[in-house]
């Protein structure tokens, strides 16, 4: 498994001894480190954002990509050089001039800060000052320059999208050595937000997309990574964004939750992820009350034959709790079928408990079941406006006697509810 | 350097078989002096792989009865201009076994490095074919749940049913302890298929699916050994990456290990002379004394060989056909984020297939199926090897089984079948046994999957050739050679 990390293969990773020799190369590697470092110290100090410190931050990065700085100074030989122009949308090539922002000494290499302060989106720069010549008077030689100036445009635009490819590549290997390192994903983020900024649109989507596959991926290494399903909502929701063109990807992600269910009936990631994504499925289905109710129908029928072979799985029940709630307590909030009248909610219920009654004949011991009967069964007769009848007061009464066995630790909260619902049994004669 | 004649040989290893090759990757590390021969001219003894000339040439001696445990070898090849590459395009695998992933086999292979140079790909669906219940319908290949999330997906049993198979699988999961040991021991030596009628009121169905999972190849495996085959499938599903339980060797299965372990061993010093054997042999002397059929004479202190005679004739027949077709369907990944498996398994219960004659089969027939990402074949072919416990009818009932698959595989037109290689392996009862200097290896399993049974021996053989040096943490446990790996590329 992926995270049987101290022992792969079945072998436990011992320590190594090290001989003489090892130890040396150790010391050898060490000091190289500290070069490196100081290299960039220097280069940091005296303002140098060049080629070369970027260079430099790649070998540190490699050696430590916890060196948070390192990465800082990455971003900077970006913005200040490497990228064509600022994600502020001033182009600014080695002719401009103007005072830093900083107020620091000015640069030894590369562009100096841009002082424009304008945002303009991808497709115009700002006008290079000094570098076509004083703008010309007649309206030929100014579409010339234009023509010129797009030519520009594209090549910059092209390059950047090559700086943006390079710089993902360069964290995915990181990333696979120290998947859970924030500075790498920061930096990826970071990337991906210069990509929206910098370049044209149909770009953009496609680099966003392809790390929509690199979720996709990471997911299927680690089904139940709680920071990779967040970080798919984000990438879907900028994907989703109209910086990106704006198109709606919920029936694709409703399709994925359904694939990892499959792979993975306990991932309640994926189940939670289902549960928010229904609203606004039904809504831009333009689900009528019909659509609606065959729906959560389908749901129903979906949760009750995972419920069939995982009865003892936490997930399943919060996923059957949701529905249920859907049936039985909409206020407030988008539920499935709003329109439901109070007695065909009380069939559903009845429904579902009728169905969770039948997994116990062969499922004795799982106590999930009978706290999901517990509630339910109080829940309908809430739902109903009365008290339990008779054969409901027997059930609960002996349901709460098995969660006392089954569940001794909880004992204090099945006394209490026996208590509240004054579940004691009735003794031969009627006296309780 | 020393001549073969000169040289006091350590061990003598005849046979390029799985487990000599095995024993000289396990010696590679030792300072021993090993002299690794095999009178055939290729590697891998009865795991081998061949080419198609390859195959031709091993049936001629078959049949010339100089394999001692192979017989009634043959060959066919469909007439005309089919399709069918040149010979070397395929490498047909006598061994075609698939690896468990909880094997032990695996973890030496880690531990001892060579993993590196065999390249694994996954073992997919196993299936059971279903004969067309008339003639208007297609037989058909139902797929057979080994996870809870198989059972959650499958339409094919009731929901009831799925019930009593999910606690099956618990059951198995932890048949080991208490209170599961109380409700199986009873029944040890009694067929899986009662304990599970009795116990898990299973139908014949589900009792067929289980069966198929052990892989019987007479249906008839006892509960004690059916548990334990079902656990080592269900704990190895999941084990190297989702939807898979088994791996397979690129190349031709076993014959690629065998093949890495004698390179291993040639790296390590030892001598390789293939097209040789022992002509005599003077074991009475120490050092024992060796006439090579090279005519060089020499001396070594201990000899490793195979056993290669059958204790009975009863065995495996199978067939090995060639198929024009890549056979798609089988090779999907149902699991999302699961290589495409490159073997896929079918089962043909006994009862499910009938002879010309018109007799139903009495034993189970095993189809693996084999895609060309084995490398065992051409793109857009697919080799199939049928397994069946030898019996009157076997080779028939084969045959049944290969129109049967193809009939159920049909798209609009019935793969053709290009070539076919028949035949029949003996098995033996024989264990390993050393007497003296001299340790015999037991003739291989015909089982379908791996069993780690077989690596006792190897571990036995080499406890003999080392005697007081053997080293047990050192055992198939090796660190990488020099240059191997190399961390300070990152520096550059």
């Amino acid at each position: 498994m992926a995270d049987q990390g101290g022992s792969q293969h079945g072998i436990a990773r011992t320590s190594r001894t090290r001989t003489p020799a090892q130890k040396q190369a150790d010391l050898e590697r060490i000091q190289q480190y500290r070069a490196l470092e100081a290299h960039l110290r220097t280069a940091v100090s005296s303002s140098n954002y060049s080629r070369e410190t970027f260079d430099l931050t790649t070998k540190l990065l490699r050696l430590n990509p916890e060196y948070y700085t390192a990465w800082n100074v990455r971003r900077r030989t970006l913005t200040f050089g490497l990228f064509s122009r600022r994600s502020d949308g001033c182009s600014c090539s080695r002719g401009c001039s103007s005072s830093s922002r900083s107020g620091t000494t000015t640069m030894s290499f590369g562009a100096s800060s841009c002082s424009c302060s304008t945002r303009t989106p991808p497709g115009r720069g700002c006008r290079r000052t000094g570098r076509s010549g004083t703008t010309a008077d007649a309206p030929v030689a100014q579409e010339e320059e234009k023509d010129e100036e797009e030519e520009e445009e594209e090549a910059a635009q092209k390059k950047d999208l090559e700086t943006v490819k390079s710089e993902l590549a360069f964290t995915f290997p990181l990333l696979l050595e120290s998947p859970k390192c924030y500075w790498i994903w920061s930096y990826r983020l970071w990337i991906l937000d210069q990509s929206i900024l910098l370049l044209p649109v149909a770009d953009a989507k496609k680099i966003w997309q392809e790390e929509l596959g690199l979720t996709s991926k990471m997911l299927s290494k680690d089904r139940r990574n709680f920071h990779a399903w967040g970080y798919r909502r984000h990438v879907v929701g900028q994907l989703e964004s109209d910086e990106l063109g704006g198109e709606s990807l919920v029936e694709s992600e409703f399709g994925y939750t359904d694939r990892m269910i499959r792979a993975d009936l306990s991932n309640f990631s994926a189940w939670h992820s289902r549960s928010t994504l229904i609203p606004r499925l039904l809504d831009e289905r333009g689900a009528g009350e019909k659509e609606r109710e065959d729906f959560l129908k389908t749901e129903l029928n979906l949760i009750r034959e995972a419920l069939d072979v995982g009865p003892e799985d936490q997930s399943l029940w919060y996923y059957h709790q949701f529905l249920v709630d859907n049936i039985v307590s909409p206020v407030g909030r988008p539920t499935i079928v709003p329109t439901l009248t109070v007695d065909e909610r009380v069939v559903y219920l009845t429904n579902e408990i009728t169905n969770i009654k039948d997994l116990l004949e062969d499922y004795e011991d799982v106590k999930l079941i009978y706290e999901a009967l517990l509630e339910y069964t109080l829940g309908l007769c809430q739902l109903e406006e009365r008290k339990p009848e008779e054969d409901e007061r027997q059930d609960l009464i002996d349901w709460v006697k098995k969660l006392k066995e089954l569940d001794p630790m909880r004992m204090g909260r099945w006394v209490d509810l026996k208590r509240d619902y004054g579940l004691t049994e009735l003794l031969p004669g009627g006296r309780g | 350097m020393e001549s073969l004649a000169d040289t006091l040989w350590d061990v003598v290893i005849c046979g390029t078989g799985l487990q000599q090759s095995l024993l000289a990757l396990a010696l590679s590390r030792s300072d021993k002096k090993v002299l690794h021969i095999d009178p055939n001219d290729f590697y891998g003894g009865a795991e081998a792989a061949f080419s198609l000339q390859e195959v031709e040439s091993w049936v001629e001696k078959v049949e010339a009865g100089k394999e001692g445990l192979f017989e009634a070898a043959s060959v066919e090849k469909l007439e005309g201009d089919t399709g069918l590459s040149f010979p070397r395009a395929y490498s047909l695998a006598l061994a075609p076994q698939l690896i468990h992933a909880r094997s032990t086999l695996l973890s030496q292979l880690v531990s001892s490095r060579a993993y590196r140079q065999v390249e694994f790909l996954a073992v997919g669906s196993f299936s059971i074919f279903k004969p067309s219940p008339d003639s208007s319908q297609k037989p058909t290949l139902v797929r057979i749940p080994s996870t809870r999330e198989d059972v959650f997906s499958t339409t094919a049993i009731s929901a009831k049913a799925k019930r009593g198979l999910m606690k099956f699988l618990k059951f198995v999961l932890d048949y080991d302890s208490t209170p599961q040991t109380a409700t199986w021991q009873p029944h040890a030596d009694a067929p899986l298929t009662e304990f599970l009628l009795k116990e898990f009121k299973m139908d014949q169905e589900l009792q067929t699916y289980i069966i198929t999972l052990t892989l019987s190849l007479d249906g008839k495996i006892n509960t004690r050994d059916g548990l334990a085959v079902i656990r080592r499938h269900l704990s190895s599903m999941g084990m190297y990456g989702p939807g898979f339980a088994a791996l397979y060797p690129k190349w031709g299965g076993l014959s690629e290990i065998a093949q890495v372990s004698c390179r291993a061993g040639a790296v390590g010093g030892a001598v390789y002379m293939l097209g040789t054997g022992v002509k005599t042999m003077n074991n009475k002397e120490d050092p024992i004394v060796i006439e090579l059929t090279s005519g060089d004479t020499i001396k070594t202190r201990k000899v490793v060989r195979a056993n290669e005679s059958a204790t009975d004739h009863s065995g495996i027949n199978r067939l090995v056909a060639v198929v024009g077709s890549s056979l798609k369907s089988l090779f999907e990944s149902t699991v999302e984020g699961a290589p495409t498996p490159a073997v896929a398994i079918v089962a043909f219960p006994a009862g499910s297939l009938s002879t010309a004659a018109g007799e139903a089969s009495k034993s189970p027939v095993y189809l693996s199926v084999h895609s060309s990402d084995t490398g065992e074949c051409p793109v857009n072919q697919s080799v199939l090897y049928f397994t069946t416990g030898s019996e009157h009818a076997s080779k028939d009932l084969l045959q049944q089984a290969l129109d049967s698959f193809l009939a159920a595989v049909a798209g609009d037109t019935v793969p053709q079948c290009l070539y076919k290689l028949q035949y029949k392996q003996l098995q033996s009862s024989a264990q390993s046994q050393a007497s003296g200097s001299i340790f015999d290896f037991a003739p291989p399993a015909t089982a379908l999957a791996f069993d780690d049974s077989t690596l006792q021996s190897v571990h036995d053989a080499w406890k003999m050739v080392l005697g007081d040096e053997a080293v047990e943490e050192e055992y198939l446990t090796f660190a990488d050679r020099e240059g191997a790996m190399d961390d300070d590329e990152v520096y550059d």
